[in-house]
This record gives structure tokens, C-alpha cells and sequence, in this order.
């Protein structure tokens, strides 16, 4: 996989995370359908380039010059933006509260807003976490950015430190995590739960800067996969100060992981060699064995 | 039932009257405008005379019809409207309160009320506010809150009942977390006006739901339901309620409403964004949505 830019990895990143809050191609239940007047002839503009434009309330004109103008454009903040304001607002009350509506309305309430829009978001909770997941893979990247040191380390430590600094970022909800483990597993949201999950396991090859090309690119991306997930439930019942059981649990595993890729490699060498050796002496065995 | 009655009766024709001005009967069964030229109080009292004797006649016929279903789809609005704790919600055009009921059930039941505690610190105060130009059907709706007074209704101060227009709400703007209407919108004169009140009294973050019958576009089901429309749901009305002329406006009005897309057009116009729209039995309803912002 060739270099990507971090533009280009943010862009991945915001389609990962556009398809979840509120998008109008959600597909959650078959009859459902979204009016997306994007698609339609007459050109009506629906989602504007997201401004940082001040709520002030405005009148909407309701008359038919609306119709006549072919590409009226919609003013003010759009519906993603303001859900996002309210999961952010929500995540402050998740220590309290866990992942849960009571949370989303007193976030909504927090950004100034009725609580009536937690109804508008397709899975609750679901949103809440995927928004949280999202905004850390977010975090993450702007980390690797910005971390001039990563370089110095070997690959391993790299691994290690991008995989300790994503899950450090869970550590302000370690007490209400196994609920959003579980809201991830719920066969509505795995789907979701799964992609995000990718998309950061890729994020933290990318940035490990991973030049060799020893092992298979699934291979790598499975087995750290594995490593995250234990050592995220390794750290939900952490109590060591700081998670240092955790940092060492993780530093292991990597190592170990490392390790074992050049020994499944030469492994598969072996295999190869000894197949070949084998092989020639069946065929040299055969081929006497027909010529008497 | 009172939706079929509203029907006929907001839309000005005669269909009930024929026993009296049996020559208005033809000009108005064939007219295409919603307002048949009855002048609003005309109106309004016919509305008021006619209620109270065939009101119940109605709640049978919409069983019959829907078989029951009508239920599951109030059930379904009030389910995606979401109501939490302390909503000042409004049901529009519902007199006897089904709609109100269901989302006052919803209030007070058990999770919610685990909800309450906690969000106890803010003391919002719930109000439920059925709206409807019918003083009869608030009537209605009032006796029957009195009835269930198992769940506290009759008591509960939640409910207000207010008589009003669709097209020029009492409310103050951006007074209201929630909207409903159901099966009524179809019968309102001035579709954008009514959709552009919506727009006016909910607050930001409000959401707009209407449940409306709508258009079946699956191709072997359309027949199906074509064959029902024309053929059965007349002679339903003939047969139960002694007036097929009613029930034949009836259907032929579901198909002149717009189809959905097209609604959702409107309701996007009138300011909601997040419109989208939920088929249930195919599309011979829909709910539509859309969110105040």
C-alpha cells in the first residue's frame, strides 16, 4: 500500500465517519428512504461545506421563489454538524451516565438544543460510541502528525507507542467501556464497530512506517488487530496506576507477534524447502521405480 | 373513528349531507380543490353536528379498514418520535388523542421513569398539547383521558387541549420539541402552510413526523391493494356505516395526496433538513420526518 498523505487518510477517515452520523444514505432498514434532494433535477444544494457559522435563529422564507431558484442553497450549521455538537456535548456526561440516551439528552441540552434530535439518530447509542471511536481515531492521527520521535524507534516500540496512546485515549471512560463493547457487538452495529476498527488498525501500519515485506498485508493488520483487542480488555480490569499491567501486557505481545512473523516466515521456508527435497526424491523414486 | 369524517368533512364535501342537498352531492364528488367553497363556519358547524352521531360508527369503520393496523402505525410514529421526559410536544389534528395517549404511555413507562430520575435535576415539566379545529373531537378526546384514569390521565396534567387550525397555530415559535400529525395532513387545505406552522412553533433540534396514507409502487401488491381500495373499502362503508360515497372520496383522495417523494419535497421547502421518510405495508403509509435546525 503506497504512502497516503495525511490529507488522504483524513478524507478516509471523514467518509468512515460521515456514514454514520445521520447520513442520508443510511441504509438501516430496507423501507426506509432518504429524501435527498441532491438527486434531484431541479438542484436543490442540501449539504453546504461544513461553516463554523454562529446559530443564530433564522426565518425561513417559505414562498415560491424558493422553487424557481435551481440552486437554493440551505444557510445556517447542517443537521451533521449539530449532531455532532450534541454526541460531543453527550460524551462529558458518559463517565456518569455510560453510553446511554440520558447522556445524549443532557448533551443535547448542553449544545443548546432539544433533546428531541437524539430521536433522529438511527442508533442511539450506537451513535454515541461510534462518534467516540471516530473522534479517537481522529486524535490518533493528529498525534502521528505531529510526533517528530516516532522515527528513532525500532518497529515494534512504534507499534507499541501508536497502540498505547489510542488506547490511552479510552482511559477517561475505562469504568463504562465494557458497556460500549458490548453496544459494539450488538449484530446491528458490528458492521460499523468492524470498519472503524479496521480503519485504525491500517492508521497505526501506516504511521509504524512498516517498510518490510515479509508478511502478508492482512497478516499484519489481523494480528495487531488481535493484540488491540486483548490488551483493550486486558485494561478494563487494570487497577496497576497510570495501566502500566497494560503497557507491558501490550509491549509483550507485540514483541512476541514480531518475533513470531519471522518465525512463521521462516517457517513457511522450511515447509517449502523440505517440500521441494521431498518432492524431488518421490519424483526420483518414482521415476526408478518405472523405469525397471 | 374520526379520521374518515375529517376527511370528508375538511375537504368541504357533502358526502354526509346528501340526505339533505342531495344536489350538491354530484358537483362535489368530482372537484379536485380541497375547499369545496364552504365558508370556514359553515363548515365548522357541519363538522360539530355531524360527530357526535356517527363518531363511533367510524372508530369501527377504521378497524375494519386497516384491520386493526392503524394501531401499529400510531405505535411506529411514537416509537420514532422518541419522546423523553419533560418534551413539549404537540399533536395536531388528533382530537381523540391517539397519538397523545401513546406518547404519554411511553412517558410514564417503566425505563422512562428510571430515565426521570435522573434527568430530575432540570424539572422540565412534560405537556402534551392536542390541537384539533374540532371542539367535539377535544371533547371526545377529554372523556377518554377521564376513562383511563388506571394510568392517570383523567389527573395528569400533561395534557392540553387546545382547539386550532393546522394552518395558523396558537403556539408561540420554537415552543414545541416535537410535531405530530396522523392521517390528517391529507385533509388540510393549504398543505405548505400547515408544514411552514410546523416549521414555525418547534425549537431547534425539533422534529416534524407526520403518518399519512400514501402511494404503493410494488407491482404486484399495487393491484392488490387497488382492487381493495375501490372495490371493498366502499362497500365496507356501505355496508357498516350506510355511506359508500364517503369512503370512495376517501380512496380516491389517498391517491391525489402526493406520493412521498414528492411530500418530502414539500416538507424539505418548508425548512426541515434530515427529511426522510419510513414505508410500512409497502407504502400504503408512511411516515415522514424531518428536523427543525
Amino acid at each position: 500500500m503506497l504512502k497516503s498523505s495525511p490529507a488522504a487518510r483524513r478524507l478516509l477517515a471523514g467518509i468512515v465517519s460521515s456514514r454514520r452520523i445521520g447520513s442520508p444514505f443510511s441504509l438501516l432498514q430496507l423501507s426506509t428512504a432518504a429524501f435527498d434532494p441532491a438527486s434531484n433535477p431541479s438542484t436543490h444544494q442540501d449539504q453546504p461545506p461544513a461553516l463554523p457559522t454562529p446559530e443564530t435563529s433564522r426565518s425561513r422564507e417559505n414562498d415560491g421563489e424558493a422553487h424557481r431558484r435551481s440552486t437554493g442553497k440551505r444557510e445556517g450549521v447542517s443537521y451533521q454538524e449539530e449532531q455532532a455538537r450534541v454526541l460531543r456535548a453527550a460524551l462529558s456526561h458518559v463517565p456518569r451516565l455510560g453510553w446511554s440516551e440520558t447522556a445524549m439528552i443532557l448533551g443535547a441540552k448542553d449544545a443548546g438544543i432539544s433533546p428531541s434530535i437524539v430521536g433522529s439518530f438511527p442508533r442511539k447509542e450506537a451513535a454515541l460510541v461510534e462518534f467516540f471511536m471516530d473522534d479517537c481515531l481522529q486524535k490518533l492521527i493528529d498525534r502521528i502528525d505531529s510526533d517528530m520521535e516516532l522515527d528513532k524507534l525500532i518497529l515494534s516500540d512504534r507499534l507499541s507507542k501508536l497502540t498505547r496512546t489510542r488506547l490511552e485515549m479510552q482511559a477517561p471512560y475505562i469504568s463504562k467501556w465494557p458497556q460500549a463493547l458490548s453496544i459494539q457487538a450488538q449484530p446491528a452495529n458490528l458492521p460499523t464497530s468492524f470498519k472503524q476498527r479496521a480503519v485504525m488498525i491500517d492508521e497505526i501500519w501506516h504511521a509504524a512506517r512498516d517498510q518490510g515485506s515479509d508478511v502478508d498485508w492482512y497478516v499484519k493488520r489481523t494480528v495487531l488487530g488481535g493484540i488491540y483487542s486483548t490488551s483493550e480488555v486486558y485494561m478494563l480490569t487494570d487497577h496497576s496506576p497510570g495501566f502500566r499491567d497494560t503497557w507491558n501486557f501490550l509491549e509483550h505481545r507485540i514483541k512476541d507477534a514480531f518475533d513470531l512473523q519471522k518465525t512463521i516466515q521462516e517457517a513457511t521456508y522450511l515447509a517449502e524447502a523440505v517440500g521441494a527435497g521431498l518432492g524431488n526424491s518421490m519424483q526420483g523414486f518414482m521415476k526408478r521405480m518405472f523405469q525397471k | 373513528m374520526m379520521m374518515m369524517m375529517m376527511a370528508l368533512l375538511r375537504s368541504g364535501s357533502s358526502k354526509i349531507l346528501p340526505r339533505y342537498q342531495p344536489s350538491i352531492l354530484p358537483r362535489f364528488l368530482h372537484s379536485h380543490a380541497t375547499s369545496f367553497g364552504f365558508k370556514q363556519d359553515e363548515k365548522s358547524k357541519l363538522v360539530v353536528n355531524v360527530f357526535s352521531t356517527v363518531a363511533s360508527t367510524y372508530d369501527l369503520m377504521n378497524d375494519l379498514i386497516s384491520t386493526s393496523l392503524h394501531r401499529l402505525w400510531k405505535d411506529r410514529l411514537v416509537s420514532l418520535l422518541h419522546p423523553f421526559a419533560g418534551m413539549k410536544h404537540l399533536d395536531v389534528a388528533g382530537g381523540k388523542g391517539d397519538v397523545a395517549f401513546r406518547v404519554l404511555e411511553r412517558m410514564n413507562s417503566v425505563s422512562n421513569k428510571a430515565l426521570q430520575e435522573r434527568l430530575a435535576d432540570t424539572e422540565e415539566v412534560t405537556k402534551i398539547f392536542v390541537c384539533d379545529i374540532n371542539p367535539n373531537m377535544l371533547n371526545v378526546g377529554k372523556k377518554r383521558a377521564i376513562e383511563r384514569v388506571f394510568s392517570g390521565f383523567g389527573e395528569d396534567r400533561s395534557l392540553h387541549w387546545v382547539e386550532g387550525d393546522a394552518e395558523a397555530l396558537s403556539f408561540a415559535d420554537g415552543s414545541m420539541d416535537g410535531y405530530t400529525i396522523a392521517f390528517r395532513i391529507r385533509n388540510v387545505t393549504h398543505i405548505e402552510k400547515a408544514l411552514s406552522e410546523a416549521y414555525r412553533v418547534l425549537k431547534r433540534g425539533g422534529r416534524f413526523l407526520c403518518l399519512e396514507l400514501s402511494h404503493v409502487e410494488l407491482p404486484v401488491f399495487k393491484q392488490i391493494y387497488d382492487y381493495y381500495s375501490f372495490s371493498i373499502i366502499p362497500a365496507m362503508g356501505e355496508l357498516v356505516a350506510g355511506d359508500r360515497a364517503s369512503y370512495q372520496y376517501l380512496v380516491e383522495s389517498i391517491r391525489r395526496f402526493p406520493n412521498q417523494e414528492t411530500f418530502a419535497r414539500m416538507i424539505f421547502d418548508a425548512g426541515f433538513q434530515k427529511v426522510e421518510y419510513d414505508n410500512l405495508v409497502g407504502g400504503v403509509v408512511a411516515i415522514h420526518s424531518g428536523l427543525k435546525l
